[in-house]
């Protein structure tokens, strides 16, 4: 009986001190996330911008000189998988992975991890990879991304790849972060995504190009590459920094509830002990 | 005046959203100015100053380097890496920043990347103080 009461106020002190952990962790979070959010939040109408100034201009396009934009020759598809660094997330990076898995099935695949856990997957899965050198997703700034687009540029100017995605986390609010994997390169691809949702417009806009379509592509590309690869790092730091804030939040829960019930079970054992001492003593002193 | 919807929108943050006269900026083909009733169009930026006027005649000044610019259906969109108003340059930031690398490009020594990478910035510290004086 005794020994059993001391293993349950060992196990309490346990959970306690985990506890205080997960507390700490979610605290932790919960403060980088409100710096993370306003950044993801600064960038974002620079994102959605990009991206549908891009779209527009991919579907009104009669321009099929440049790599950029023409229907690709090479089949193989060059993954940007923006993932966490650290684990303690609850399903943030199993679902983003997952995702990418559900998207590449049956292609050919090249894929740019950035985030430790990106780099650790692909190395695990010997996947072909293009670069590790963006291994730590809290350092990269926005020298890194052109820097990473001017890669992939360079890759997909030399047929390495003939597609290339980001797949990656957006964050839509504290409570919610959905992994997706969009089309970005070539062109003509972001076009298609579009045609798929609403078929009506079909309606060519013919846009001029100067100095000529093929010199304004090569040099926005990239850019708009790198803005966009930067968009998703940042709605990634604060999908995971959210994700991290809630599980840490649910563990807390769960703690207490595990030391409350622990807790219960203690005082119980502790109170069958005394009573059944009162009973051996009224026992002895009824013999006397 | 007649005016055009104008969006400027960089990785800091949408920075002006609203009806302009006339935008003036540099693209990699030369000064270019946008008026309202454009066609569709698309470039990209270059390096060099830019400015827009507002409906009421004023103008403000702005540094702006890299992007791409394209009007679309009468409303144009400038995506740029970095685009500053006049009023948030940092002069003593960009002087010291035209010193150093001025200082590195005497030096000499450097490679091709790191030549690069040294020009362009004494580059963006030049339009930085352009727009200022």
């Amino acid at each position: 009986m005794a020994a059993n009461m001391k293993a349950v106020k060992l196990r309490i002190k346990s959970v306690e001190s985990t506890m205080q952990i997960t507390k700490a962790m979610e605290l932790v979070a919960s403060s980088k996330l409100r710096k993370a959010k306003e950044r993801a939040d600064t960038c974002r109408p620079y994102f959605q911008e990009l991206y549908r100034t891009l779209q527009e201009i991919a579907k009104g396009n009669t321009e099929f000189y440049s790599v950029y934009v023409k229907e690709a020759v090479q089949e193989k598809c060059c993954y940007v998988l923006i993932a966490g660094d650290r684990g303690l997330a609850g399903g943030y990076n199993a679902n983003l992975l997952r995702c990418f898995e559900e998207d590449a099935k049956g292609k050919m695949v090249s894929v740019l991890p950035i985030g430790k856990k990106a780099v650790e997957y692909v190395r695990s899965n010997n996947l072909e990879y293009v670069t590790d050198a963006f291994a730590e997703i809290a350092d990269i700034s926005v020298a890194d991304c052109f820097e990473i687009a001017s890669i992939l540029c360079k890759e997909f100017r030399q047929g390495t790849f003939g597609h290339v995605e980001l797949c990656y986390t957006r964050f839509v609010s504290i409570l919610t972060q959905n992994p997706e994997s969009v089309p970005v390169l070539p062109l003509i691809d972001i076009a298609k995504e579009e045609q798929g949702h609403n078929e009506k417009e079909r309606i060519r806009n013919l846009i001029l190009y100067e100095p000529n379509g093929v010199e304004v592509f090569n040099s926005i590309v990239p850019e708009y590459l790198g803005g966009l690869i930067y968009g998703g790092v940042c709605e990634s730091v604060a999908s995971e920094l959210a994700a991290r804030r809630n599980a840490m939040e649910k563990a807390t829960g769960n703690a207490q509830d595990m030391i409350d019930e622990l807790n219960l079970y203690y005082n119980r054992e502790r109170q069958a002990g005394i009573t059944q001492e009162i009973t051996e003593i009224v026992g002895g002193a009824e013999c006397l | 005046m007649s005016t055009f919807p104008l969006r400027i929108g960089t990785p800091d943050g949408l920075l002006y959203e609203g009806e302009v006269a006339r935008l003036v900026c540099r693209t990699i083909n030369g000064d270019l100015a946008i008026l309202p009733r454009h066609c569709n169009y698309c470039t990209a930026l270059g390096m060099g100053e830019a400015h827009i006027i507002l409906e009421d005649g004023s103008r403000k000044n702005a540094a702006c380097i890299g992007g791409m610019l394209s009007v679309m259906n009468g409303t144009c969109h400038v995506l740029a890496t970095t685009w500053e108003w006049e009023e948030d340059i940092d002069t003593e930031r960009a002087e010291d920043a035209r010193k150093r690398a001025e200082a590195r490009l005497a030096e000499g020594g450097l490679s091709d990347k790191e030549y690069r990478i040294v020009k362009a910035k004494l580059q963006r510290a030049l339009v930085r103080l352009g727009v200022k004086e």
